[in-house]
């Protein structure tokens, strides 16, 4: 009886092993960095906001030679930060 | 975005301009900037063009992650702040300041 149950913990210690480090390697994947690298020229776009009572239109090339640019990326409205 | 608002003053005094960019629609970022007291845009990238475009689209989320560029007048990337670290703005606005020192 003694037997069996250090055979059954062996399976299930062996079987931990093997699982384990495949659960941790898809669980902490890390994302790879942005391809846009500090020297790089940032691609130009036009974005809607809205003000209140109008949507506005905005791009990147209209602050060039004006203005630095801080691009704040978020994940969702409503989230922290 | 609330850290952002924080040193607003200070960055556009260094003649930045904030832009808050996310997949949501205009709308939901109005409330969204509404609710937490933010005065400068956040951008509708709806449907994630400009946010892949930049590399910051995550799969797994179906969204942006959090990263924080300062694009010099030359539209050039001058500092850039992924995940974690793009929570505390600091490196930017101490990029901004010097630039305005240095000028």
């Amino acid at each position: 009886m003694k037997r069996k149950g250090v055979w059954i913990l062996g399976v299930w210690l062996l079987t931990a092993a093997i699982a384990c480090p495949q659960i941790n390697a898809q669980g902490n994947k890390p994302e790879p960095p942005p391809k846009l690298r500090v020297g790089d020229v940032a691609p130009d776009f036009k974005l809607q906001y809205f003000d209140g009572s109008d949507e506005k239109e905005v791009s990147l090339s209209q602050y060039r030679g004006k203005s630095n640019v801080v691009l704040a990326f978020y994940i969702f409205a409503f989230t922290g930060g | 975005m609330k850290a952002f608002q924080q040193n607003l003053k200070t960055l556009e005094a260094a003649d930045t301009q904030v832009l808050g960019v996310s997949m949501d629609s205009p709308f939901a970022n109005k409330a969204f900037a509404d609710q937490i007291g933010v005065t400068f845009p956040l951008l509708s990238d709806w449907g994630g063009d400009v946010t892949r475009q930049y590399g910051v689209y995550v799969d797994k989320y179906k969204a942006a992650r959090r990263v924080n560029f300062l694009v010099g007048k030359d539209g050039k990337i001058l500092e850039e702040q992924i995940d974690k670290d793009a929570i505390d703005p600091k490196k930017i606005v101490d990029a901004c300041e010097r630039k305005k020192v240095s000028r």
